[in-house]
This record gives C-alpha cells, structure tokens and sequence, in this order.
C-alpha cells in the first residue's frame, strides 16, 4: 500500500518558495480585505491608520532593513508629502464646497515627488556618513524641517496646521476610503517588493553587510545610498499624502522626532529583516494603541514595556520568533524523517 | 610584454610614520608576483594604496596607461582591479550565491536597475564562478555561517566575479588548512595561467611564495630592499637579514 500523500498547503509552499514574508503577505492582504466586515466604523478608522502608518514604516525600513542606516528623521517626509497634498487640496478645492474626485487624486499624486525632492536635499548630507552620526543628522534635519514648518505661519499656518481636509463626497464614507487606501498602499508596496528583490535591493544589502567590500566591487557606495533615500523619502511622501484627508487636517507634530519613532517601533516590533515585518508591528502597535487607549492612559508605559521586551529578547521582532521556530520545527522534522529511514 | 601597472615614487605617512616610502615597481600583463616582508612592512598599506583605499602622500599609480593615483575605490574597480583582504570581507547576512551574484552586477553595470528580478540577472556568470571556487554546493549557505576557509575562496569568488584584469590578494591562504591553501594557490595559478589574469599577492608562507610567485619585492619598514626571482631574492644577504632580523636601515 502507498503512503498517503501529504502535500504541503498554500501557505507551506508559499514559505519554501518565498519565505516567510510570501505567506505573511498573502494573510494580512486578506485581512485588510475583509477589514469593513468589522462592525462599527472604529475598526475600519484603525484599519486604515494600520496601511497608512504600515507604508511608512516599510518606507522607513528601506534604510533600516535593507541598508543598514537608522534614520531618526524620517517623519520629515512624511509630513512634506502631507502638507504637500494638503497645500494642493486647499488650492484645487471649490470655495466652500467639496473637492472633486479628479482634484482630490491629483493632490494625493504630489506628496511622493515633493517628499523625493526634499529627501534628495536631506539625503546629499546624511549619506556621507553612516551608523549614529547618520542617525544624529537625520535627526537634525528632521527637527529643523519641524521648526521651519511650525514657524512659517503665512506657508503652513504654523502651529495650527492645515484644516479641513474633507475628501470628496464618496471617498468621506470610510469604507470607500479605506478600500482607496488599500488600493494605494498595495500598489505601492508591489512596486516597493519589486525595487527590493531588484539587483538595486541586493546592492543595498550589501551596503548593509560591507560597505567597503561594495566599494571594491564597483559599487558607488554614496550614491547609491542617496538613491535608496530619495526612494523611501518618496514612499513615505505618499503615505504622508494619504494621511492628511484620512484625518482631515496636517499639522507639524507628523514631521516631528516621535512620529519618527512611531516608524521604528513598528519596524522593531514586526522585524526588520522580512519585507512584511514593518506591516505587521504597524498591525500590532496601531491595534494595541487603540485597544490600551479604551482601559487606560498608560499607553507610552505600554508600549515602552513592549520595546523593551522586543529589544531584550526578540531582537528580529514577531516574524522573526515566528521564522525561527518554524525553521527548527522544520529541522527537528527533517532529522526524525531521516532518523526514521 | 606590456606593463600594466606602474608604480612610481609612492609616499605615505600617518603622522610621524612613513609606511612607504618613495616605492618603485612594475608588473607586466599576465605576471603573478608576491610582495613580502615581516609584519609592519607596509604591504597591506601598499594594496591599499593601490586600490585607493588610503590616499597616496606623493607619487604615481599607472593603471593600463591611465593614472589611478588617488582615485576612489569604486573607481579603480570599474578600471579592472579586484582586490581579497587580509581578513575576508564579505557579505555576512547574505548567502554565498548572493554575494556572488551582487558583484557580478556590479560588473554587469547593472546596480540601478530597480524593477528586473535580481535572481534572473547573472546567472550564469554566478554559477560559473561559484564552480570554479569550488563553492557550487554550497550557494544557498548564509556567508557568515561559511568556515573560515570558505570564507577566503568566497571573498576570491566575489573578487573573481568582477572580471578583474588585475587581481591583488592580501594573504590569500590566512586562515586555511594546508589543503585549503594548496587548493586556492592552484586556482590562482590556474587564473593567471589559463586566463592571463595579472596576480599580486602578499604572503607569509615562504614556501607559497616560492612555489606561486614568479617575481618578488621585499618591503621593509616601508621600504623597497630587494626585487628579484624568488632565487634572487633567496639568495639575497640583505634579504636574508630582514627576515633574521638584523637588517637596519
């Protein structure tokens, strides 16, 4: 008699092929999709912070993940896509109306390329050193973009921030929103997958690794720093740009030191070393936050707590537990079948 | 038979040290010459000097007729000069077949392409250098778990993967077995002989020296004190000294 055939599942194949980041993906997509089957329209508002802050902290670990570098300063685009997309929608919106469908996907269109511009200028001096000193002036440069932003009351309306945001009458009901932003961020993500698993991506890698081996490859180790900093600048601009009609307003705090912070909690929470990590801390600290913030005030204490948990034992974050102990399952399994033969 | 590089009158100092001091020589197309001398002779200072690692003081690097002296390593690399460290350098984190691959696209030009499919660019030239370092069955191996031996030939295989015309190698066998040495000195013998790849290489084993090196520049304290066939320089006095410990300059 035949042994039974055991073929391995979608999510078992996808693993072996791809990774762990392949059947991770698969899963979170078909959770964002039924999302709006959530009762109550407070889930379907976390879920679309989730992608929004999600493509952020992807955008983020761009430079942490795949090239090495910790940027402390990276709300700053974020926040120039926002206010970029919020300048435009206040020029393009009708005089006490709504803003038109093709208005309103034109200004989200300009937050990426007003991000990569400013991330270019940022990028030109950041990349010309790397490890703290690197982290310390994206710092500076993330501050000083703050400062101008806060105090440039006749641009920015200063501390008072953009208002007023309304997205046109179809994209208010948040279901249709949030399906927008899912579209969005999934695109962006694709693209963002592609640029990672290109020889570009590989480049980066190395540049994490070794920067002075990719130098004697040929590599130009600057510029090609810059080139991965105007890119993620860029994918952050675009969820900056989503930001402002989600919450209907920008305003200087979303360019500041501690929502730079939101992203490398979420990268270190989820791990840095798999595409999808930063997604699912996103998922996790935005789902907490939200959960924590209905019992108690104590949400900073809890999610200091959690950090220092991660940090201290769990330093590749939940996938990584999560590909560890399936790779020593796998191991354990592979040595009983050949221990059994 | 044509030089290919030239070196003349290189100067480097850190602080009130001179590591080289006005150093002289030439390789010709398809030479494969060992540079020797105890330890804080300057060889390595030498190699990066070459490769533009350290900025050269004074003097002139003549690559193939154009003068590299000074310029970025990058730069070099593109010229044709593919260098092994001392202490090997690799891509820890990534595996063997990675590593490889990353700097046959460099060698492809191809380092900005941001939407072709990295593990479809290469493939060939990949596979064919990982078989001739003798590391085919072992591409799916992260870098940093690989044996320190390996980690040698893998930093060769990377150095190989950039078609180099000129290939400069910091203590090639550190760290190896004596089979592993054997095994990597007849690849470089086999490199230069089938391929007419122009090798420079620094040594400690005096007996690896002898049998693989065809020319010999002994440095000391910076200094070029002898150049010569490995019988000339055997035979040497001063040589002799610099190795006994007696020579002062």
């Amino acid at each position: 008699m035949s042994a039974p055939d055991h073929r391995p599942g979608l999510i078992a194949r996808l693993y072996t092929s791809y990774g762990l980041a392949a059947p991770v993906a698969v899963l979170l997509f078909v959770l964002f999709l039924s999302a709006p089957l959530l009762p109550g329209k407070f889930w379907i508002h976390v879920s679309t912070e989730i992608l929004i802050l999600g493509l952020f902290a992807m955008s983020f670990n761009l430079l942490y993940g795949y090239m090495g570098q910790i940027s402390f300063g990276h709300a700053a685009f974020f926040g120039i896509g926002a206010y970029a997309t919020a300048m435009l929608f206040v020029a393009l919106k009708a005089p006490g109306g709504d803003i038109g469908v093709v208005q309103f996907l034109l200004a989200l269109t300009v937050g990426p390329p007003v991000a990569a511009v400013a991330a270019l200028i940022v990028g030109f001096f950041c990349v010309r050193l790397t490890g703290i000193y690197f982290a310390m002036l994206s710092l500076a440069f993330g501050e000083l973009l703050f400062y101008i932003v806060f105090s440039w009351y006749s641009f920015t309306k200063g501390d008072d921030g953009i208002q007023g945001l309304l997205p046109p009458p179809f994209f208010q009901d948040p279901v249709n929103f949030y399906y927008l932003t899912l579209a969005i961020v999934t695109v962006a993500l694709l693209v963002m997958w592609r640029i990672t698993e290109s020889p570009f991506g590989y480049i980066m890698r190395t540049l994490r690794d070794n920067q002075r081996r990719a130098a004697f490859l040929g590599i130009n180790v600057r510029l090609h720093m810059l080139a991965n900093f105007v890119i993620a600048g860029s994918f952050a601009g675009l969820a900056g740009a989503l930001w402002g009609p989600f919450s209907r307003s920008v305003n200087p705090g979303l360019l500041g030191w501690q929502e730079s912070g939101i992203a490398v909690f979420m990268t270190l929470i989820g791990g840095a070393g798999t595409f999808v990590g930063p997604m699912v801390g996103a998922v996790i600290y935005t789902f907490l936050q939200a959960v924590v913030k209905m019992y108690t005030v104590y949400w900073p204490l809890t999610i200091g707590t959690i950090i220092l948990l991660i940090v201290l034992f769990a330093p590749g974050g939940v996938l990584g537990i999560i590909d560890k102990r399936i790779k020593a399952r796998r191991g354990e399994a592979a040595a009983a079948a050949v221990e059994k033969r | 038979m044509a030089a290919i590089l030239e070196v003349t009158n290189l100067h480097k100092h850190f602080g009130g040290i001179h590591v080289t001091r006005d150093v002289n020589f030439s390789m010709d197309e398809g030479e494969q010459s060992a540079i020797i001398g105890p330890n804080g002779a300057g060889k390595s200072t030498l190699m990066n000097l070459l490769t533009g690692y350290h900025r050269c003081d004074a003097g002139k690097v003549v690559f193939e007729g154009r003068d590299i002296t000074n310029r970025p390593p990058h730069q070099i690399a593109r010229m044709g000069i593919s260098r092994a460290f001392q202490v090997s350098s690799i891509f820890a984190k990534m595996t063997v077949a990675e590593n490889v691959r990353s700097a046959v696209h460099a060698q492809m030009r191809q380092t900005f392409n941001i939407f072709g499919v990295a593990s479809r660019i290469g493939g060939d030239e990949t596979g064919r250098v990982l078989a001739l370092c003798g590391l085919d069955g072992k591409r799916d191996i992260v870098a940093g778990e690989l044996a320190q031996g390996d980690k040698k030939r893998l930093e060769l295989a990377v150095a190989l993967a950039g078609k180099p015309r000129l290939l400069f190698l910091d203590e090639p066998t550190a760290g190896m077995s004596i089979d592993e040495a054997r095994g990597t000195m007849e690849l470089v013998d086999q490199l230069n002989r089938e391929l007419g790849l122009t090798v420079l290489f620094t040594e400690h084993d005096m007996g690896i020296v002898f049998n693989h090196a065809r020319k010999l520049t002994l440095l000391h304290r910076g200094v070029i004190v002898v150049q010569g066939t490995p019988a000339e320089v055997r035979a040497n006095e001063t040589a002799q000294k610099v190795y006994l410990g007696e020579h002062q300059l």
